[in-house]
């Protein structure tokens, strides 16, 4: 079989299992139709889901743009839904980028200061290591603890936790610059500034991709952690309220929404990533 | 066979494990990263003296208080958690986080390992291991807390589904990278398919395979902790769950110490012990370079 051929073939399986679980669930919610609380089925039809759950997204919608919401006495209705979801997905985002700016920014700044020398990389290995290792999102209540519950709190979490992997991988990228390169370079008599300008920042781009992909994957995890405790908008907060009654439905479809952005979010940074580093040797590209 | 096997196995154990072991120790007690975390922890002294000690505690109090808190601290009886110490707690998790990566690691690497070998196979997990592999930790604890209640089952199986996918995707590279020279001379010297399996797959992926399980190990703790903190009776993230409803930033923190010095001291023993186990691994790898 052609590579080409193969890649077509997969690409038609990987349609059907989709299908296939869309339909397994489908199944499920047929047979097994215990209700979490009465009216709410433990496995939610695809027909409940896109009809009465999204419809209860109105629920979450604070009323503007011409759409009056449930609390000022309008019944539940698609567009107040719609915007809803709109609105609260815009809140994760822009929490998600704006950790991810000012933490991507702060790590990358500070892991090039500390590999300026051997010396300084040797002295900061260990702090960094335990840092590493502390589980990320059982340090929300400290967050909380530190910042209360303002959306300063929420983005300095995210950052952190972005911060912490940059700032080791960019250390680590550093290391793995092949020192012949350094060398030359300094042998061309190019002096420290010049040799990170033109040598060092471009030969760690290969290998800060890895780098950028888990930090994104661990952006979107800090980002609900951030908004599960005491946001008042959001993705996360839709999901706490309803996880507290029960709500399975409407947690379904979040946590479906939550599929579709960071799919895309994956497949446009690798995309991107990619692009970028057309340049570089095919071994070096992770 | 014999040949590939030896092949494959590479070399008799050339790093004497105790040599290793002294090296790591070199490494560990390297003065300047010592220093380093003098450093971190005078940063941290100048920061809470600055701050107010409910915002900040002092280093020196948090680890007072991990030493007390360790063997008994009676004020977690009093928010009802069963054993009120930090002890019992962390035992709780430890074993949820061993169960769960001993299942975790077996359906993940054998599912990797044979959708390595069959591509019809791959086409048809590839897709749902990559989609459960981007679901945040945070999305499908819930599900799991009101499927499966509150309770250890939910836990360990938030921390299975994240283990395999990890475990899929480091075996299944590793099966992908053997060099097909191996399997062709296997081949050739007419092994079955059985013994393919055997005496050439599982040696040669093995390294890399307990690499990924030591990442999975790492971050099994975290996981663990936080499914744990949202929904639990027991274990180190409902003594969290607790202090922080008390606010308690000693506490908490003299908590996340306890968790961060287990993990390291694991991934120490689990770093060690792969070295060991996959010693033959230097002889492979530098034959593929």
């Amino acid at each position: 079989m052609k590579l080409g051929a193969r890649v077509v073939r997969d690409r038609w399986i990987s349609l059907g299992v989709f299908i296939a679980i869309a339909a397994i669930w489908q199944v499920l919610s047929v047979i097994y139709t215990v209700e979490a609380v009465p009216g709410e089925p433990m496995v939610a039809g695809w027909q409940v889901l896109f009809t009465k759950t999204f419809l209860s997204m109105a629920d979450y919608w604070a009323g503007g743009l011409g759409v009056p919401s449930v609390a000022e006495g309008a019944d539940r209705s698609y567009p107040a839904a719609a915007l809803s979801l709109a609105d609260h997905s815009l809140q994760t985002i822009i929490r998600l980028a704006s950790g991810l700016v000012v933490g991507g920014g702060i790590g990358l700044a500070l892991g090039l200061a500390v590999s300026w020398s051997r010396w300084t990389r040797r002295l900061v290995d260990l702090p960094v290591q335990f840092l590493r290792t502390l589980p990320l999102l059982a340090m929300v209540p400290l967050f909380q603890l530190w910042f209360g519950t303002n959306i300063a709190g929420e983005i300095l979490f995210v950052a952190y936790g972005i911060g912490v992997i940059v700032f080791a991988g960019t250390v680590n990228a550093v290391r793995n610059v092949p020192s012949i390169y350094i060398d030359n370079a300094r042998a061309l008599g190019a002096s420290r500034l010049t040799l990170y300008r033109t040598v060092i920042l471009p030969a760690i781009l290969p290998e800060m991709r890895s780098t950028v992909l888990l930090s994104l994957g661990t952006g979107w995890g800090a980002v609900l952690g951030a908004e599960y405790l005491g946001a008042q908008s959001g993705l996360g907060y839709v999901i706490v309220y309803a996880q507290q009654f029960a709500y399975l439905d409407r947690m379904f479809l979040i946590a479906l929404l939550f599929i579709v952005y960071t799919s895309i979010s994956y497949w446009g940074v690798s995309k991107l990533t990619a692009r970028m580093l057309d340049w570089a040797p095919p071994s070096q590209r992770l | 066979m014999t040949t590939v096997t030896a092949t494959v196995k590479a070399a008799p154990r050339r790093v004497r494990p105790l040599r290793l072991f002294a090296y790591g120790l070199a490494a560990a007690l390297d003065p300047l990263r010592l220093a380093g975390l003098v450093v971190f922890a005078l940063i941290w002294e100048g920061l809470s003296s600055v701050l107010s000690t409910i915002i900040l505690p002092p280093p020196q109090n948090v680890v007072a208080r991990l030493w007390t808190d360790f063997l008994d601290a009676p004020s977690l009886s009093y928010y009802g958690v069963a054993n009120p110490n930090l002890y019992a707690n962390l035992l709780y998790t430890a074993e949820n986080v061993v169960i769960a990566v001993a299942i975790g690691a077996a359906i993940g690497i054998v599912a990797g390992l044979v959708s390595a070998r069959f591509s019809l196979v791959r086409a048809i997990i590839n897709p749902v291991m990559m989609t459960a592999g981007t679901v945040p930790i945070l999305i499908a604890a819930p599900f799991l807390l009101i499927w499966f209640g509150v309770g250890r089952l939910s836990a360990v199986c938030l921390v299975i589904f994240y283990v395999t996918v990890i475990l899929y995707l480091f075996a299944q590279r590793a099966a992908s990278n053997v060099s097909p020279i191996y399997e062709e001379f296997a081949r050739t010297l007419g092994a079955s398919q059985r013994q393919i399996v055997v005496d050439l797959l599982i040696p040669a992926t093995v390294p890399e395979i307990l690499g990924g399980l030591r990442i999975a190990l790492a971050g099994a703790w975290g996981l663990e902790a936080v499914s744990e903190l949202l929904g639990s009776q027991e274990g180190m993230g409902k003594v969290l769950e607790v202090l922080a409803g008390a606010t308690d930033s000693e506490g908490i923190m003299a908590s996340l110490l306890l968790l961060g010095l287990v993990a390291i001291i694991v991934d120490a023993i689990a770093g060690w012990a792969v070295k060991r186990l996959a010693s033959w691994n230097a002889g492979l790898s530098s034959e593929r370079n």
